[in-house]
């Protein structure tokens, strides 16, 4: 276990070391934001010195040992946007991102738990062909449409939920259902397979010999080992809620990282996209160790070394 | 912890209420901000699509973000809704001779934290802007060489060379009065997250992308503002903007497209209103020998195949003016012969190419910026289509802004060009900034020596009647000579409640105490 960690962690050094390069030319070759930053009337020679006060003069390698060498000291440069140190904005946006992702996880969870046992125990039924169809459904709704739509029907039809923005409980609403749709309907058809493989095992075929009521040999027995690949899928969908939030919180403007990040890419704000692609990549790896971890807990029969 | 499973318990608690298709209207408090009654507070709430860049007023060249803060902080002189110049924190003006202003402040203002207004601090953020070369706003203020402080109430502006523009310099972008004992004292990143002004609301509290809301100024010099909290919203995504409106959720939405605003008018409770704005339209044409668009009975051809007319009608919902000029009505030296008016005549065109020698047709690029401009895109697949029915093959290059951007810094299009500008000087003179042969080179390579003539000289001609015959010459041979064709100027679209009375500036600024309640 111990060895198991300390591998982890050691392999994080060069995969965060490739992913700041890999964003860093990324950023720096597709564009420049100087005339982005320059109103028309500038001159050239505006422009010449603007270049030169953001480094930008300096050839790229130049520019990438600065930029890791501020990096390794926590500073992630001065967002041109805003003319502050970067990180600090980043981080700003967390709560509000986490906030959703965490609620758009319930929904998920919510829908999907119970949908996806009554789909494998009823195997072939009215039921799980509706179940099923709708998670198809679900997964292939873009959540740009299913966004719009929801507060269509819900805000300007019934005036049930606010638009858009961060406040009450309200507002997190059409916004978490808009992002858990999908992860609800990958969900549930996660649940209604692993389910199916265990109802076929022997162990249950052994307590239904033995006579137990079918509920608790499906809540006892088969529910909670079908858990186990489902936890793992929770954690792996870390990177799905990331590439929903972006969309999904520029529709509700919901002010968290999401939006940050496409409002920087829009306006060539470099130090804020790599502050924010380094921060999520380390959330990405950090849920992805957190399911390994969780996994081999449940499963004891899994190994690491 | 706790928080989370509260979070998701009341969560549970929502989606059954929305299962059991309950549909009250929820969070009562969170509908209130479009009612304009917060514990009776009479609140205006505004939303835009995009958030305010932020408070260094120098640094930035964002409309919309100015918008917010003609309402935080006051010019020495404003324009009023007719473009009138008018006294602010200066009462009376003067020139001393060909460069010096003397201007009168205003005595007894005081900025939001106490401090009074004075000369030093026209002095400081005049200078701060003029003196440094990092911040976007220097280039239309380094033409100021210093501010003398003559005693507390009195100033004398003096510049470089004369500057007939100087009062249009001193009433947009940037000249915003800032207070310079607090500056000092409390450094300016202080400034920044708590900033200061004399207008006639103040800074109360700014979640990035989300919202910024000023509150009354019980303080302040002129009329007791009429609202006792604004909030500004940024909501990026069109259609959640013009749900918010619909709902009741905003009093006032921008930028709304073409295609909701029949939605909007035919929706209870709200209407439409559309507002000419300083934008224009144009295509830059270039000149560069051995471009096909070098010879001026093609660029002549071009003009008179499109159709702007139909543009306007059948893209922009209407919300446009046909134009051959960019110094449109409400700038200082328009030509009103050349506003409003089209040369749409493809049969003409047809003969013009034919005489050029390119009777079986001819090809050339038109590049396009695409989610930049309202309906950009659509208006350029539109010219497109246009030139094509008199024989121009124009192959269409759409681009995101920030490669059209990098490719109009590098002056690296081809023969078209679409693009759209503005004028914050509210003066003929900017309206030619790409058209002096020197600023021309590698772009469109217009080269008039009559043209550089009338514009240098009209650019420090203190008699403003002689500047205007300047100006409108130089728009007659523009005009004819085409280095860029100008198409229409646009309008801005608004979304406005039935319970506010709003009326659009020319500058789109949002002067709260110029919106009431009905």
């Amino acid at each position: 276990m111990k060895r198991y960690l300390v591998k982890a962690l050691l392999q994080l050094v060069p995969v965060m070391f490739l992913i700041t390069l890999i964003v860093f030319v990324l950023v720096h070759v597709t564009g420049d934001p100087v005339d982005l930053m320059l109103a028309d009337t500038a001159t050239d020679e505006d422009r010449r010195i603007l270049t030169q006060a953001l480094g930008l003069d300096q050839p790229l390698h130049v520019q990438y040992v600065r930029f890791m060498s501020n990096l390794l000291q926590g500073d992630f440069g001065q967002s041109f946007r805003y003319d502050q140190p970067a990180l600090p904005i980043v981080l700003e946006r967390l709560p509000a991102s986490f906030e959703l992702a965490i609620a758009s996880m319930i929904v998920a969870t919510v829908i999907s738990i119970p949908l996806g046992i009554l789909s494998a125990t009823k195997r072939n039924s009215i039921f799980d062909l509706f179940i099923t169809g709708g998670a198809v459904l679900g997964k292939a709704m873009p959540n740009f449409w299913l966004g719009i739509m929801l507060i269509l029907m819900l805000s300007v039809e019934l005036g049930a939920f606010p638009v858009s923005g961060r406040g009450s409980l309200f507002h997190l609403v059409l916004p978490a259902l808009t992002l858990g749709t999908g992860i609800a309907a990958e969900m549930t058809r996660l649940i209604r397979s692993s389910m199916l493989e265990i109802l076929g095992q022997e162990y249950i075929r052994t307590a239904r010999s033995k006579g137990l009521r079918e509920a608790i040999v499906i809540n006892k027995h088969a529910f909670r080992n079908a858990l186990i690949p489902v936890v793992t899928i929770m954690a792996l969908q870390t990177s799905t809620l990331i590439g929903g939030t972006l969309i999904t919180e520029t529709i509700f403007s919901w002010p968290g990282m999401g939006q940050l990040v496409i409002q920087a890419v829009n306006t060539r704000d470099m130090a804020i996209v790599q502050a924010a692609v380094f921060v999520i990549a380390l959330l990405v790896i950090a849920s992805n160790l957190m399911a390994d971890l969780v996994y081999r807990y449940l499963d004891p029969r899994i190994k690491y070394d | 912890m706790k928080r989370v499973s509260m979070i998701s318990l009341v969560f549970l608690l929502a989606l059954s209420a929305l299962a059991a298709g309950c549909s009250q209207p929820a969070g009562n408090s969170s509908q209130a901000d479009g009612q304009g009654m917060d514990d009776g507070e009479k609140v205006l709430t505004i939303a835009s699509g995009n958030d305010i860049v932020g408070f260094d007023i120098h640094d930035h060249n964002n409309t919309s973000t100015e918008a917010v803060h003609v309402n935080m902080f006051n010019y020495l002189v404003r324009k009023d809704a007719n473009q009138q110049i008018q006294p602010d924190l200066a009462v009376s003006w003067e020139t001393v001779n060909e460069t010096t202003w003397r201007f009168q402040l205003r005595e007894g203002v005081a900025f939001h934290n106490g401090d009074p207004f004075t000369a030093a601090d026209v002095k400081f953020t005049l200078e701060r802007v003029a003196g440094d070369n990092k911040l976007l706003e220097y280039g239309n203020y380094k033409q100021i060489k210093e501010v003398k402080v003559v005693d507390e109430h009195t100033v004398d502006i003096i510049t470089h060379a004369p500057e007939p523009v100087l009062l249009n310099r001193l009433s947009r972008l940037g000249s915003g009065m800032l207070p310079s004992t607090y500056i000092e004292e409390n450094g300016w990143d202080h400034f920044l997250s708590q900033p200061v002004g004399t207008g006639p609301y103040k800074f109360s509290e700014w979640i990035r992308d989300d919202r910024l809301i000023l509150v009354k100024n019980d303080q302040y010099f002129g009329d007791q503002p009429k609202w006792d909290k604004l909030i500004f919203r940024s909501i990026p995504e069109d259609a959640t903007r013009v749900a918010e409106l619909l709902t009741g959720g905003v009093d006032l939405a921008v930028n709304i497209p073409p295609s909701d605003l029949q939605r909007i008018e035919e929706n209870q409770g709200t209407h439409t209103v559309q507002g000419s704005t300083q934008r224009v339209m144009l295509l830059a044409v270039r000149m560069t020998d051995g471009a096909v668009t070098a010879d001026h009975r093609v660029r002549e051809a071009i003009d008179l195949a499109i159709d702007e007319q139909a543009i306007v009608r059948n893209i922009l919902a209407g919300g446009g003016t046909p134009t051959r000029t960019r110094v449109t009505p409400g700038n200082f030296g328009g030509h009103p012969d050349l506003y409003d008016t089209s040369l749409y005549d493809p049969e003409r065109a047809k003969k013009l190419l034919a005489e050029a020698g390119y009777a079986s047709g001819l090809e050339l690029t038109l590049s396009a910026p695409s989610g930049r401009y309202l309906k950009d895109k659509e208006t350029a697949e539109l010219i497109m289509a246009m030139l094509g029915e008199v024989g121009i093959k124009a192959n269409l290059e759409l681009l995101e802004w920030s490669s059209f951007s990098s490719r109009y810094k590098s002056k690296t299009f081809h023969e078209l060009f679409m693009i759209a500008y503005g004028n914050s000087m509210f003066d003929a003179s900017l309206a030619f900034d790409r058209l002096f042969s020197e600023r021309a080179k590698g772009e469109t390579d217009y080269n008039n020596e009559e043209v550089d003539a009338l514009l240098t000289e009209a650019e420090q001609n203190m008699n403003p009647a002689e500047r205007e015959k300047q100006y409108q010459r130089a728009q007659e041979i523009v005009a004819d000579e085409r280095p860029q064709i100008y198409l229409f100027q646009m309008d801005a679209n608004y979304g406005v409640s039935d319970r506010i009375r709003f009326q659009p500036r020319l500058d789109e600024m949002l002067l709260a105490d110029e919106i009431s309640l009905q």
